[in-house]
Parts: C-alpha cells; structure tokens; sequence
C-alpha cells in the first residue's frame, strides 16, 4: 500500500522532471535556463561545497532558533487568550490585522531597527512563525469539549486543574499543527531575510553570490536544497505529531493522507 | 549515583567556569595588541557585493593587509549600495561598499554618510547596453518607446542610457525602464520583457557567448568615460567616533587597490574565492580600474551630472561627502 504510494510519486516527479528537461533543452534553449539535470547534478555537487553548508548551517540556526522562541511566546499567550474569553476579544482585532501583513515585507523595517544581522533575521522569523501556532492554539482552546471541563468542575477541580487535566491535552495537537505550519513560514522568511539584507552565510546568501556570479544552476540548485529541507522538516514534525497525538486522529476521524 | 551524578555536575561546573575564566583570560592579551596600534575598534564588519568591484577588500584580507594595520575585516554579503544604506546607519556594517550614484542620491536626502575609500572605476565595455543578435535595433536612436531592462531604477544604469540617449538625441523619457535582476536580465529580454537591457560582467561575456548578445552601445564613453563607479562608505558618526580605525582601514584598502589595478592576474585568483566566478570567466572577462586615491574632483563629476540629468535638486559639494585620509 505504503509501496505503491511511493511508486506513483516517485513517476510523478519523475515525469516531471523528465518533462521540464524536453521543454527547456528543445523549447527555452538559449534563454540560459539550465535543465533539471544539469541542477540535480549541481544540487548532488553542493554537499561537498563548505561555502554551502556553512550556508544551510547558518540559514537553519536562525530558522530553529526564531521557531523556538515563536512557540515558548506564542502558545502561552495562546492559552491565556483561549481562556480568557474577554481578553481575547480585546486583542483579537489586533491580531486579525496583524497576522495578514506579508512578513517578508517587514524585513527593512527589521534591517533599519535591529542593528544585529542575527537577531534581525531571528526576529522576522519569530514575527512570521508567532501567527499560524497562536491561532492554531486559539482554535485548539475553543475546541476542548465542554462536557468534559463541566464534569470535572462538578467534581470540584479547579480552573487550574480544568486546563492542565483537559484544556491543554485537547489543544496540544492543534498547537502541534500550528508548529507544523509555522516551520514551513519560517524556512520562507530565513531564506527570504538572507536574499535581501545579505549576510555571511545561508543559503539565500549563497543563491545571491551565484547569482551575480551568472551562475543559475547554483541559484537553482539551492533553492532545490531549500525546498528539500522544508520537506524533510514537514515529515519529521508529521511523524512526531501521528506518534504523540494518535488518539487525536482517531476521535476527529481525521483520515490518513 | 545521585551522588556520583551531582560530584559530575559540580566537576562539570568546574570546568565551565574555568572554561569561561579562561577564555576572558586569553582575551586580554589581543585587546592589548589592538592598543598598541591605537584602533579605537579592531574587529569591523565590511559590507560588500559578490562582483569584481569589490575585489580588494578580499585581496587586502588574504594579504594580510587589514592584518598589518591591526584590523580584523569581516566581510559581509550585501544586495545593494542602496539596501546597505540601513546596515551601515543601524550599525550592522561598520563600512560598506555602495555605488555613487546610490550614495550622492543618499547625501541629497540628508543622509549623514562619508565617503571613505575608492573602490572601482568603469572602463571600457564595463556597463554595455546589450541587445540579442538578431535584434532590428541598430543604433541606440532605435531605442526610442523601447523598454530597457535595469537592475536598479534611477539609478546609475539609468543615468549611464540617458547619457547615450542625449548623444542621439533623445531624452531619458523618451523610452521605458523596467527592473530585473542582472542574473534574469538575458532571458527576460528573450522572452521579450524588454528589448535591451544595460549588463555589467560577468553578464556581458556569458550574454555574448551563451545567448549570441551583441553590444548597441557602450555607456561607458563620452560623458561617462572613466566614471567613479564604486567606493567604501561609513556613516558621518562611525567616521568621527573610530578615525584610527578608518585611517588603518584607508591605508590597507588602498594598498590592494594598488595591487589590483597592476597586476589582473590578483583578481583573477581572487575572484573564484568569493563570487561564483569561475576561473575560466575570470580571465576572459572585461574589468574597469581599482583607483587607490579619493579623488574629489574626479567624483564631482558624477554629482554634476546627476544634477545636470535631474538626478539631484541641486548641487553637492563632494568635498564635503569625503572622509579623508588622516595624516596620522
């Protein structure tokens, strides 16, 4: 089952690839776009280029470092919201604004007010990470079923023990899914903030020195690499979520995909 | 065993603060070798592009020029003399490399930055407006309700076609400028983006050989000949604040400058180690000169004609923008 799976995907990227070689080598040629192969073959080079794995080392600590701080900030301030209904109406406004404006977009803003290149690209990561895992806890808040707060309250547990016994187990896979989301938005704006301040090392850097060097292979062969992270990073927070949240897929019948 | 893990934890306290200890101890001896050549800062963050114009900064680093002067130059990728403007005033770079135009446009602002170093001067076919080979357009006259694609909008390559435009008798409005990238640039005008685009090396030769590209016309002559093209800023504040430290900075750059501008077979080794220039493209392409001097009366000619094509409102004393060296 699992098998066969992975042979349809395994065709279907291969098609494509096999698909994008035929058009750019007899259709785009002479535009100077280099074909799959030729960037799966640089792609394949590049794990023995130091200038690249300082890169993708320098890119992935401020992407961990900027989604670890978005979650010891976001889902307390989550659950306190979630709790407090009337807070949560206050702020959520706030919120509501604030969470469609395009992060990448605040990178100047960030480049001219924090003075250290780390920190400023740490900071657009925790800005852009914070939202998917708040909301995403915000909803898990709403979600906790209220019988089942009602009858531990009846048995004389308090607010505290309501929240640590039901509300915070019922949010956690929520709150799993928004770290799931956030990761995703934060390799974006690591990469993002190295293409457009610069910077000693990351992968964006590495793709702006192929690129005033007129090498788009490179280019190309490390925004591959890039994706590939993102989607090592995706599996390995899925599998983490299947593992810790089972029950959870089992009670909301969420079907396996 | 808890005993055993806590004599572990306190035996690793130990070692930690000795660690640590130990550290600041080893700092001491370098803080004072910094004092004795007087820099008021010993370790500075320089920005720069990952093209030859920047090729100094790196040869005085492998040289050992910075070295000699007591200085510790980190380099830093930037995307743009434009976009390092906020590095340098938020105190990210101490020093960055920006382009003229860029910073002249900057002082008309009220930007407090200085001038601090030459860095690249155009030559012949540095900055060409390229059209594909079986272009109809023959002369730049034809360029008239063209589209020429830019890397940057009012900006230096804008001001480098308007100058060609007036030889033949046209204005800078009388064709449109679109931005792209320098790397996208030879395939957008394939695709039909633009009709011409003005290319700078490495983007000339790989054009010419790999896309058949040839030249309309180099912008680099009559008005632009021999233009200032790039140099090293610092904001006004970090310039006053560390003198000592600009002036070593001053001293090691132009040394490689020197170096550059006698001997190409330098940049040639050197540019494969920091851009993605190959060996084989270093040696073939086409370079602009490495001025070891700030000259202000050569860098008054690009604020005069900025103001003369409406660049800038007025004019602007480059005098007044530079820093020079000290003569201590």
């Amino acid at each position: 089952m699992a098998g066969a799976r992975l042979l349809r995907g395994a065709v279907g990227a291969a098609g494509f690839l096999v698909l994008g070689e035929v058009v750019i080598r007899f259709g785009l040629q002479g535009l100077g776009t280099p074909p799959p192969s030729v960037i799966l073959y640089e792609a394949a080079r590049m794990p023995a280029d130091p200038d690249f794995l300082a890169g993708v080392g320098a890119t992935l600590t401020n992407w961990a470092l900027g989604l670890l701080i978005a979650t010891a900030v976001a889902v307390p301030l989550g659950v306190l919201l979630g709790a407090l209904a009337p807070l949560e109406r206050a702020i959520r406004p706030v919120l509501e604004f604030m969470r469609p404006i395009p992060s990448v977009a605040i990178i100047p803003l960030a480049i001219l007010l924090i003075p250290a290149d780390e920190l400023m690209k740490v900071s657009v990561i925790v800005y852009a990470s914070i939202w998917p895992i708040l909301i995403n806890t915000l909803y898990g808040m709403h979600d906790v079923d209220p019988q089942a707060k009602e009858s531990l309250r009846s048995f004389g547990f308090g607010d505290l023990a309501v929240l640590a016994r039901v509300s915070l187990p019922s949010a956690a896979p929520f709150v799993a899914t928004g770290i799931r989301i956030a990761a995703g938005v934060a390799l974006v704006l690591a990469v993002s903030a190295e293409l457009i301040a610069g910077g000693v090392a990351g992968i964006g850097v590495y793709v702006n020195v192929a690129g005033s060097g007129n090498r788009m292979d490179l280019m190309l062969a490390a925004t591959f690499w890039a994706g590939i992270i993102g989607v090592i990073a995706n599996v390995v927070l899925l599998a983490g979520e299947r593992r810790l949240f089972h029950w959870h897929r089992v009670r909301t019948g969420v079907a396996e995909s | 065993m808890t005993r055993k893990l806590r004599c572990n934890a306190i035996a690793l306290g130990v070692a930690v603060a000795l660690a640590l200890t130990g550290c600041s101890g080893s700092d001491k001896p370098a803080d004072s070798s910094a004092d004795s050549k007087g820099l008021e800062k010993t370790t500075i963050k320089v920005g720069a592009l990952p093209v030859p114009d920047a090729v100094s900064l790196y040869l005085a680093n492998e040289k050992g020029f910075f070295k000699e002067e007591g200085l510790t130059v980190n380099p830093v990728i930037i995307t743009g003399g434009a976009a390092a403007l906020p590095q340098i005033e938020s105190g990210a770079l101490d020093i960055s490399m920006t382009n003229y135009v860029s910073t002249f446009l900057a002082v008309s602002t009220g930007k407090k930055i200085k001038l601090i170093a030459d860095c690249y001067q155009a030559g012949p076919n540095t900055f060409n407006i390229m059209v594909p080979g079986d272009s109809p357009l023959k002369t730049v006259a034809d360029l008239k309700g063209k589209t020429v694609l830019v890397n940057n909008l009012h900006n230096i390559s804008t001001l480098a076609v308007a100058t060609q435009l007036k030889v033949a008798g046209l204005k800078e409005t009388d064709v449109k400028f679109a931005e792209k990238p320098l790397p996208e640039m030879g395939a957008a005008i394939k695709s039909g983006q633009g009709e011409a685009g003005l290319l700078t090396e490495p983007f000339i030769t790989a054009t010419q050989s790999a896309s058949g590209f040839r030249k309309l016309a180099d912008t680099m002559t009559g008005q632009m000949e021999n233009f200032p093209i790039a140099g090293w800023m610092a904001t006004e504040e970090w310039s006053s604040k560390y003198p000592k430290t600009l002036a070593a900075f001053q001293r090691a750059i132009s040394k490689a400058q020197q170096l550059a501008s006698s001997d190409r077979k330098q940049i040639e080794t050197m540019l494969p180690k920091y851009t993605k220039i190959d060996a084989k493209t270093a040696s073939v392409i086409t370079l602009g000169t490495y001025p070891s001097e700030l000259n202000a009366d050569r860098l008054q000619k690009v604020a005069d004609l900025m103001l003369e094509y409406g660049y800038l409102k007025g004019a602007i004393d480059v005098k007044s923008v530079i820093a020079a060296p000290s003569s201590s």
